[in-house]
């Protein structure tokens, strides 16, 4: 079969994306070149180092918060066996249902002062009237909502990789004369630690991205200095330039995080392994070790559920029109978004299996490092470049900023990584053979893709479409800037309501995001079952 | 998508700010009177101006519709805004509420003062208040008010240069912000629940959160806690209470001119001062209207004449001495 181009449609297809997907951040790295003005002057003097100090404190705030949680559990889990384990296991990854400003609405109007956490203390006489417990919209507050809302990712990346210990790896190190302490060292660790540190990676760039969350809770960070510089002081220029140093922040981060990721060595899937003794624990050992994993779901699903059907059930007219249109708008875009980049990742990652050139690879990496750059800089990159294409190629007057267009590309590239990780780890699953094998039976490259990995990608494709969809509905600050004209969805009702402090009319809006955000977490906990389900 | 050369619809564009339910309801009203449809974009000021420079000539943006006249005077500078030509409109509505060149016109007025709880504030120390007062030691910890990030309040501290000056303002602020007895956080509404609840002694807000308060909107709680309330109009003594608007403009490559100046028209027509009264709790810009029973049983007071279009003309150093004071 002969190439009529020096390069295949795959490529070209593969290059052009990586291109469209790095112009709104080049745009935004373009204010770096534009002078730095009176404005940013004032922020580099007055409130900057704010910024940087509160960023900071939050990161490793909850850093720090997010492994205890996250790895305690994932060991305990893992290794024993005590009572209600079994629920834990997938239990533990339901906080992961609700974003963190939604989190940060409900305990702010917990422990409000005459919020319900309040009022139950002063019911139970445990405190006298006056009595508050200290206000939750501090930093310390911000780290506790992210902290429990965020840990299931260091959870689930490391139930995976001690799932990965292999029997005979420890078997072997007993053997060799290793004592326990020292196999966790020489054997566990080495193995965990990547993806513990890739885990607290994530969560790092994920708190850092946040705008709803922070900005509820008055903190000045670098997003809330990003809009408030947009909105207070009208100038974009000099946001778009706090906003270059936010990502060179996220860059560090995100490489760090892709290092660790790269150290990580699992064994071949699907290799069977001799099944993983838990020890049980007894007695007052399994109630503590009951305790320690229930305490997170507690406060990072359980209760805000609670309450916001209490809120809602509290007021009449929650299903209205509004919500109804709301929701539609949500789906629609959320279904469209997921079809687009589940659609890119299979074509990318079939030009860099069937290409397996370095620049192939690289095109993919670099491009899904999209989900760390937060949606509020998207937006403001994106708005930009539809304003240059407006120009260039429509000088009739057709408006593309109005339309949802600029929307979906904002969501494919927050969310390419996701979708990308998902059909990556699918593809891994499907043998080169099978390629080599088609080819000498005659198949080219279309056939390739739609006859053959296709259908053996099912799993991927359909994993990837429900993860985007539910972030998608998640999403905040991008939706905010970018929505068109009499379209709503269910997260900004969510935010302006809440801004507004009427949490009781948020609540129902805000229960639907966290039902939709549960659909991954059905899929994520079947992962986290997968292995284990082999030997049982 | 407003694609060039379709068949065109009756409609106006609406680029608005507020985030009134009661404002739907004004929309319906206008397009029963009139037939034009209308179209809603929200979103803060700034996002709003921000959609517009990228827009460009292109943009569809009518009328911009908004509170505080900050945010007016804000895209009048950008050069969105072009002149009102209503005569109508400049006979209703005073020069002072009007911008420079009628770019802008008030619809609707709010006051920021004082809600004070008469259990720990004495009759003394409200008597006569003036916003220079606040910064006295003996508000020390007793005062709340919402983050400088707030519109609102830059509009207050730049009336506050206006009328003394950047340096004085400055040293006002910090010693106020002293008095603070926590790190600002919530809306008014908030300011107003933490004095009903103890949590301080005075917040500074805007008159129509009463309103909406005390008519029971709010629920239950929030009725109990304002009707705890008393307001104190500040500067009854020399310049008057600190007054800002809600108010409106034609965008500058408006489409619809003709039915952006309608829809203008209209907010200031008697049925739609009304309505705002009624449903916001705002002061109407017509005077023979009354405002709700509920904000006028506080009372009449004198309200400061300082020109609403300084407000955006000195917000930036506003914003940026808020910054310096500490006022998060």
């Amino acid at each position: 079969m002969k190439k009529l181009f020096k390069l295949s449609f795959w490529e070209i297809f593969a290059a052009s994306i990586t291109a469209l997907f790095a112009i709104p951040i080049l745009l935004i790295l373009l204010s770096l070149f534009s002078g730095f003005n009176d404005n940013f002057a004032h922020i580099y003097d007055v409130v900057l180092y704010e910024y940087s100090l509160n960023s900071f404190y939050l990161v490793i705030g909850v850093s720090i918060l997010v492994i205890f949680i996250g790895v305690i559990t994932a060991w305990l889990v893992t290794n024993y066996d005590f009572i209600g384990k079994k629920i834990f296991v997938w239990a533990l990854i339901l906080p992961l249902a609700i974003p963190p400003y939604i989190l940060a609405y409900v305990f702010t109007e917990i422990f409000d002062y005459s919020g319900t956490a309040n009022n139950l203390l002063r019911s139970l006489n445990l405190v006298s009237e006056d009595y508050a417990l200290p206000n939750i919209r501090t930093l310390t507050g911000a780290i506790i909502v992210f902290s429990f809302t965020l840990y299931p990712y260091v959870y689930l990346i490391t139930r995976v990789a001690l799932m990965s210990i292999l029997k005979p790896m420890l078997d072997s190190a007993r053997v060799l004369g290793l004592s326990k302490l020292q196999t966790f060292f020489k054997v566990t660790l080495p193995i965990i630690r990547p993806a513990i540190l890739a885990g607290t990676a994530l969560v790092a760039m994920e708190t850092l991205s946040d705008f709803g969350a922070v900005q509820h809770f008055a903190l000045p960070t670098f997003t809330t200095g990003i809009f408030r510089t947009w909105l207070g002081m009208y100038d974009l220029t000099t946001a778009m330039q706090l906003a270059s140093i936010l990502l060179f922040v996220i860059c560090i981060v995100l490489y760090f995080e892709r290092y660790q990721r790269s150290k990580q060595r699992y064994s071949a899937a699907g290799v069977k392994s001799e099944k993983l003794i838990s020890t049980k624990l007894k007695g007052i050992y399994s109630y503590l070790a009951a305790l320690f994993c229930f305490l997170p779901i507690f406060f990072g699903f359980v209760v805000p559920v609670i309450e916001l059907i209490t809120w809602a059930t509290a007021i009449d007219n929650t299903f209205n029109n509004d919500f109804i249109s709301s929701s539609f708008n949500t789906l629609f875009l959320a279904f469209l978004a997921a079809l687009i980049t589940s659609g890119i990742a299979l074509i990318l990652n079939f030009n860099a299996r069937i290409h397996a050139k370095r620049s192939s690879e690289e095109m993919n990496n670099f491009i899904s490092m999209g989900y760390a750059v937060p949606g509020l800089i998207l937006a403001i990159g994106i708005t930009q470049l539809l304003t240059y294409i407006d120009y260039i190629l429509f000088n009739t007057g057709l408006i593309i900023t109005g339309s949802l267009i600029g929307l979906i590309f904002a969501y494919v590239i927050k969310s390419y990584a996701l979708s990308n990780n998902v059909i990556q780890s699918n593809y891994k699953q499907v043998s080169t053979d099978i390629d080599d094998s088609a080819r000498t039976l005659g198949s080219n490259k279309r056939k390739l893709l739609f006859d053959i990995h296709l259908p053996l990608l099912k799993t991927g494709l359909l994993t990837s479409f429900l993860l985007v969809v539910s972030e998608v509905v998640k999403e905040l600050p991008a939706t905010l800037i970018l929505r068109p004209f009499n379209f709503d969805t269910l997260a900004v009702n969510v935010y302006l309501l809440a801004s507004e402090e009427r949490m009781y009319e948020a609540a129902f809006p805000a229960l639907f995001i966290i039902l939709i955000g549960l659909i991954p977490i059905y899929f994520l906990s079947k992962m986290i079952d997968h292995s284990r389900t082999i030997d049982e | 998508m407003v694609i060039s050369g379709c068949a065109p619809v009756n409609e106006v564009n609406i680029y608005t700010s507020r985030h009134y339910d009661a404002d739907d309801i004004l929309y319906a009203e206008f397009t029963k009177k009139t037939g034009i449809k209308v179209n809603i974009i929200s979103g803060s000021g700034g996002a709003l101006m921000e959609r517009l420079k990228s827009e460009g000539s292109n943009s569809p943006g009518d009328v911009f519709f908004t509170v505080d006249a900050g945010n007016l005077a804000n895209f009048q500078k950008g050069g969105y805004l072009q002149s009102i030509k209503s005569q109508t409109i400049k006979n209703l509505v005073p020069k002072e509420l009007r911008g420079e060149n009628d770019e802008w016109v008030a619809v609707a007025k709010r006051a920021r003062v004082i809600f004070y709880n008469p259990e720990s504030v004495s009759e003394e120390e409200i008597k006569n208040i003036s916003y220079e007062d606040l910064a006295n030691s003996n508000w020390k910890n007793r005062v709340v008010i919402r983050s400088s990030s707030n519109m609102y309040n830059q509009s207050l501290v730049a009336s506050l240069i206006a009328n003394l000056g950047e340096a004085n303002t400055e040293i006002w602020a910090k010693d106020f912000v002293s008095n603070f007895a926590r790190t600002p956080q919530g809306n008014d509404r908030s300011q107003l629940m933490a004095v009903a609840n103890g949590l301080a002694d005075i917040a500074i807000a805007n008159t129509y959160y009463i309103g909406i308060m005390l008519s029971g909107k709010g629920g239950e709680e929030q009725k109990v806690a304002a009707s705890k309330l008393k307001i104190a109009f500040p500067n009854q003594e020399n310049r008057g209470a600190h007054v800002n608007i809600s108010g409106g403009g034609i965008l500058k490559h408006s489409p619809n001119r003709d039915n952006a100046e309608k829809f203008l028209e209209f907010l200031l027509s008697e049925e739609a001062q009304k309505h705002i009264v009624n449903n916001t709790f705002e002061y109407p810009v017509l005077e023979y209207i009354d405002p709700h029973p509920l904000i006028a049983e506080f009372g009449t007071f004198k309200m400061d004449k300082t020109s609403v279009s300084d407000f955006g003309k000195y917000n930036p150093s506003a914003v940026k001495l808020m910054d310096r004071a500490g006022w998060k």
